[in-house]
């Protein structure tokens, strides 16, 4: 009955089939992340405050369509409805990256996460694909509503309709780089505290307060300092790297010559934050 | 009574989490600091600095983030129990929070909006603003001290209050600036002190009557809420 190496064998079945890899695993920690990003698979009173965001964004999205449909007129384009709601997307970071970091610290699950094949790098790459799809969904489905309503009204045939998909495209582009950029962000602060409520606040007083600095910035006497303003706060960075690339944008940034530098500081800080979150969940899979 | 003040302190400032308010206030005063500094007039930056930052952040977040944790921290880890237990009357433990919670974010709010008013403009300035942020102080913790009572998520709640209602809403729709804090705060300041650099948009006596209402009655709605307050077992 014993086989050797085996002290004691008390007769438990052994399981012989097959191991699902690490792929296996990150696949279903980002299933299970954007799940719980929305509360589905939880209470009802889980899913209050996601679904709230999403559907004033959905409300606005309907209006915005409906206007267009009534009076021919868009009065909010796919790239600028995104920074209008920047405040709602706030809001959902806040909400979305506790649920996804804190609850693991918290409940002290990161020790059984890293007891199974995974890696640091599996478990942030997974939290941070699911952070990102999050986001961007929140963004994406409220500007494909818009989308529908302008293409349904559209008088110029398949003409306007091919038209409208060309301003869909780059929309929900800018909408990917804002859910890089807080996903990144918001996640890394998360990281950093087990109270869901601390990593709340955290991340609303560090997209908060970065904002009025751009204000300071710009009214300083130097147009080098204005030109770069934008640099100081995730918000405005966005909005100055979708201006560089568009060449025109919804907020009123001075870019002057210094457009590539947007883009370079967007990428760095991207890059950045997900160095320091596979820093930070190294010492954790040591454990 | 006082021994609830001071475990609240405790827990507020204990290890090194007193730090993490400092950021706030620092950079408020670092900002005004460098404009001072440039020479640029105050009417350019004291907006971005007294509003935008002081008043519209600095005010609600650390009330936001002082004012649901003197409660909701110990209802979230289950510590509430051992207070609650004591033969104490449960309007002595809203109370004891409560002025701790208001103390708290007044300090750390009307310090740094004195010396940024100060460098904005007089020391008149300085004093209206401080005067204004401890009245927002005490509406603000009254209100998110009462949201750490009504929801298992009260920075949420929180969060919602300021984001949407006082940020969102009250850019598009006025009629809620009526009803929202920060409105009062600015009206009182401006009215003590007036300058080009805030916008008041009610009159002071209802800023005044309103935050009144505002502390009074979140105070008495989270005293009524903890005297009937049971402990849940599983959180969601």
């Amino acid at each position: 009955m014993s086989e050797a190496g085996v002290i004691h064998d008390i007769g438990y079945q052994r399981y012989s089939g097959p191991r699902l890899g690490r792929l296996a695993l990150q696949q279903a920690l980002y299933v299970h992340g954007l799940r719980s990003a929305f509360g589905l698979g939880r209470s009802a009173k889980a899913k209050i405050f996601p679904w709230l965001v999403f559907g004033i964004m959905l409300l606005v999205a309907v209006i915005v369509a409906a206007v267009r449909a009534v009076g021919g007129e868009s009065i909010l384009s796919y790239t600028s409805f995104a920074d209008q709601m920047s405040f709602l997307i706030i809001f959902f970071v806040a909400i979305v990256a506790p649920q996804l970091v804190s609850r693991d610290l918290r409940a002290g699950t990161l020790p059984l996460y890293f007891s199974r094949p995974l890696r640091a790098a599996d478990y942030v790459s997974a939290k941070y694909a699911a952070m990102v799809s999050a986001i961007w969904l929140l963004l994406g489905v409220p500007q494909f509503v818009m989308f529908l309503g302008a293409a349904f009204t559209t008088e110029d045939g398949f003409k306007g309709v091919w038209n409208e998909i060309g301003d869909l495209l780059p929309g929900w582009g800018y909408s990917l780089l804002w859910a890089l950029m807080f996903a990144g962000i918001s996640l890394l602060i998360a990281s950093f505290t087990g109270k869901q409520a601390f990593a709340a606040g955290g991340i609303v007083a560090v997209m908060l307060m970065t904002t009025p600095i751009v204000g300071v910035l710009a009214s300083l006497p130097n147009t080098t300092a204005n030109s770069l303003a934008g640099l100081a706060s995730p918000v405005f960075l966005i909005a100055g790297v979708g201006e560089w690339l568009r060449g025109t944008g919804g907020m009123e940034l001075d870019l002057g010559r210094f457009g590539p530098i947007y883009g370079i500081e967007a990428v760095c800080l991207i890059a950045a934050c997900l160095l320091l979150l596979l820093a930070r969940y190294r010492k954790v899979a040591s454990l | 009574m006082s021994t609830v003040a001071m475990i609240t302190a405790r827990g507020l400032f204990g290890r090194r989490r007193a730090l993490l308010l400092l950021p706030l206030p620092l950079l408020l005063i670092g900002l005004a600091a460098i404009c001072r500094a440039y020479g640029v007039s105050p009417d350019m930056w004291g907006n971005a600095v007294i509003y935008s930052l002081g008043l519209a952040v600095v005010l609600p977040v650390v009330a936001l983030i002082v004012g649901t944790g003197v409660l909701g921290s110990e209802i979230d880890d289950g510590t509430i129990v051992h207070i609650l237990t004591k033969p104490l009357p449960r309007r002595d433990i809203i109370l004891a929070k409560y002025a701790v919670a208001a103390s708290v974010t007044a300090v750390v709010s009307a310090v740094p909006l004195f010396v940024a008013g100060i460098l904005a403009g007089s020391v008149k300035l300085g004093a209206a603003l401080a005067a204004a942020s401890v009245v927002g102080a005490l509406a603000y913790s009254a209100l998110f001290l009462l949201f750490s009572l009504l929801s298992r998520r009260p920075v949420l709640l929180g969060l919602v209050y300021i984001l949407v209602w006082e940020g969102l809403l009250g850019n598009f729709v006025s009629g809620t600036k009526s009803l929202s804090v920060g409105q009062y705060v600015v009206t009182i300041a401006d009215k003590i002190s007036p300058t080009n650099i805030l916008a008041s948009s009610v009159g002071l006596t209802t800023a005044i009557v309103m935050s009144a209402i505002f502390t009074i009655l979140g105070t008495l709605a989270a005293i009524n809420r903890l005297g009937s307050f049971s402990l849940a077992g599983e959180t969601s």
